[in-house]
Parts: structure tokens; C-alpha cells; sequence
């Protein structure tokens, strides 16, 4: 119960400072939970990163299966109630605010630099995400041909976690 | 999940008017915190307050918290074999990519302003080189962004 609520506190902070979404908080899960805390090893936090993103629904199931790791159902609902709460509460103020900003000079500049700070930190969870969990060469090629079908093309993401999937399923990752 | 959204909340049902949604998804991209939990509170407080927060979080996050749990479990019984290990490994490597490249998609946008590059590598290097906590990062780089931001606002 005690790692329980360091867990939800911990989550708590985080979602406080995750600028880019839950995306750009994943580095910083991964140290908490792995080499700080030990709640769980590399390679089970890798497995769920790779079922969070084959699963439906929002991008924060990472959070909630590590908390599932930890207390079972109650700690999956404990860690996502973590990482929603602050920032919902949060959102649920500024957005009047923000909204009724009459000054578009303003809106435009927390806008921009909001964007901007979210584009730095998402980059750099990716290429810290990779480094953690792509093992060789075929996995860095596949994440980069990834990227590049993303950008070239209109695919929907789900067919390039088949596509993950059954290279994976064949060895060759 | 976004563009999905989109086309329930304004095209489908019409709660929103397609300007409004914009608006509340900048919004929600500016805030911290999982984007789609707080378009939820956005969209639902809209309608209903609080009790219209709640449910439409509850309604976002329910279903797949069963969903990837039922996963879970399934991970459980299965996890030391062969091809479920190559199929995991496979896809995280492609969901690395996925990351990067919605990254990478908003990065396009700012080469019409190359300044605000500068943010995006002060973040890379804090973040990635020195290895600062996200919280150090964000109060390193805002200054920057802000003041990057207002000179680009101001042409």
C-alpha cells in the first residue's frame, strides 16, 4: 500500500508537468519506475509501452499497466486517476480563461510557445524511448521507416502496428 | 483518437461547432497532461460542469482500461514465449517511431518561424544530453519559448 501512494503521488506530479502529452512524460516514467523505484525491470516496461500502443483508447495506458503491475485493478485505476486528475482540474479553470482572453496577441504567444516547448520534449522522449527499449539495428530501421510512412503517407497507425507486429512474429526485430 | 473525436463531436452529433472544438483542442495542447483526458473535461464541463467532466472522462477512460487490462493478463500467461516476445518487440519499436513522427509532423510547422527551432533543440539538450528532470526542462526552456513566441506573434 505505502508504493501505492508514491505511486499516485508521483503520477500526480507528473501530470503537472507533462507539456506534449503523456508521450513526452515516458522517459521520465521509465527512470522512475525502473532505476529509481525497481517497481518493475527494462523489458517489462518495454512489453507494456508496446501493448499500451497496440491497445484502443487514449496513449496513457503505459501508466495504467504499470500501476496494474503494482496492486493489480486497483492499482491500474490508482495510476490513471494519478496522471488525469491535476492536469483535468487544471484545464477545467484555464479553459474559461484562456477562451475569454481577449487579447489575441497573447493567445497566440502561450500558443507558439506551447507548441514548441511540446515538439522539444516529445522528440526527445522518442529518441530516449529508443535508446532504452530498440534492441539492434532491424528495430532502429523499423522505427525510422515508421516515421517515414507516417510523414509520407496517409496509412493509419494501426496498420504499422501490424505491420510491427508480424516482423516481430517472424523474428526479424 | 483525435481525429475520431473530431468527427463525433462536431460532424456527427454537432454538440460543437467545428471553431469551438479548435479552440478547446489548443487548449488542451497547451495545458500539460494527458491531451485526451483533458479535451474530455474541456468538452464535457462545456455542457454539464463538473458532473459533464467526469462523465465524459469516465466514458474516455473506462472501456480501454478494461481493455488493456484483459491485455495484461493475457500478457501474463503468454509473456515468455518466442512470438509474443517478437511481436512486442516489434511494435514498440514502430510505436518509438509513431511518437517521434507526431513530433516530427509538428515540427514542420515551425520552419515557417526557424527561431522557435532554438526551443526544440534547447529541450533535446537539457532533456536528452544533460539529462535534467522534466521539471528543470520546462523552466530552463520556457523563457525561451516565450520570448521566442512573442517575436513571432508580434510579425
Amino acid at each position: 500500500m505505502p508504493t501505492l501512494i508514491a505511486l499516485f503521488l508521483k503520477f500526480s506530479a507528473f501530470s503537472l508537468i507533462a507539456f506534449g502529452g503523456v508521450n513526452a512524460l515516458l522517459p521520465v516514467l521509465l527512470e522512475l519506475t525502473v532505476y529509481q523505484e525497481h517497481w518493475l525491470d527494462l523489458q517489462t516496461f518495454s512489453d507494456y509501452f508496446a501493448i499500451a500502443q497496440a491497445a484502443p483508447g487514449p496513449n496513457f495506458m503505459t501508466v495504467t499497466l504499470i500501476g496494474w503491475h503494482m496492486s493489480g485493478v486497483l492499482g491500474a485505476f490508482v495510476a490513471t486517476f494519478a496522471i488525469i486528475w491535476p492536469a483535468g482540474i487544471l484545464v477545467f479553470f484555464l479553459q474559461r480563461f484562456i477562451l475569454k482572453m481577449q487579447d489575441p496577441m497573447k493567445k497566440k504567444v502561450v500558443q507558439y510557445a506551447a507548441a514548441t516547448l511540446a515538439i522539444g520534449l516529445v522528440l526527445s522522449s522518442a529518441l530516449e524511448i529508443a535508446l532504452q527499449i530498440n534492441h539492434g539495428l532491424m528495430a532502429y530501421l523499423l522505427s525510422g521507416l515508421t516515421i517515414a510512412i507516417v510523414l509520407l503517407t496517409r496509412w493509419h497507425p494501426l496498420y504499422l502496428i501490424a505491420l510491427g507486429a508480424l516482423l516481430g512474429a517472424c523474428g526479424l526485430i | 483518437m483525435l481525429p475520431w473525436a473530431r468527427r463525433t463531436i462536431v460532424e456527427e452529433e454537432q454538440w460543437l461547432s467545428s471553431e469551438e472544438f479548435s479552440a478547446m483542442l489548443g487548449i488542451c495542447q497547451i495545458v500539460p497532461g494527458p491531451n485526451v483526458t483533458n479535451l474530455a473535461v474541456c468538452v464535457g464541463s462545456r455542457f454539464c460542469g463538473v458532473t459533464g467532466a467526469i462523465a465524459a472522462v469516465l466514458g474516455l477512460s473506462l472501456g480501454p482500461i478494461c481493455i488493456v487490462i484483459l491485455l495484461a493478463l493475457l500478457y501474463n500467461h503468454f509473456r515468455d514465449l518466442e512470438s509474443v516476445r517478437g511481436i512486442l518487440r516489434g511494435i514498440s519499436a514502430v510505436g518509438v517511431g509513431l511518437i517521434a513522427s507526431t513530433g516530427f509532423k509538428m515540427l514542420k510547422d515551425e520552419f515557417h518561424y526557424p527561431p522557435s527551432l532554438l526551443v526544440v533543440v534547447v529541450v533535446m539538450i537539457a532533456a536528452s544530453f544533460f539529462h535534467l528532470g522534466l521539471g528543470w526542462v520546462v523552466l530552463i526552456a520556457s523563457p525561451v519559448a516565450l520570448f521566442l513566441a512573442w517575436h513571432k506573434a508580434k510579425r
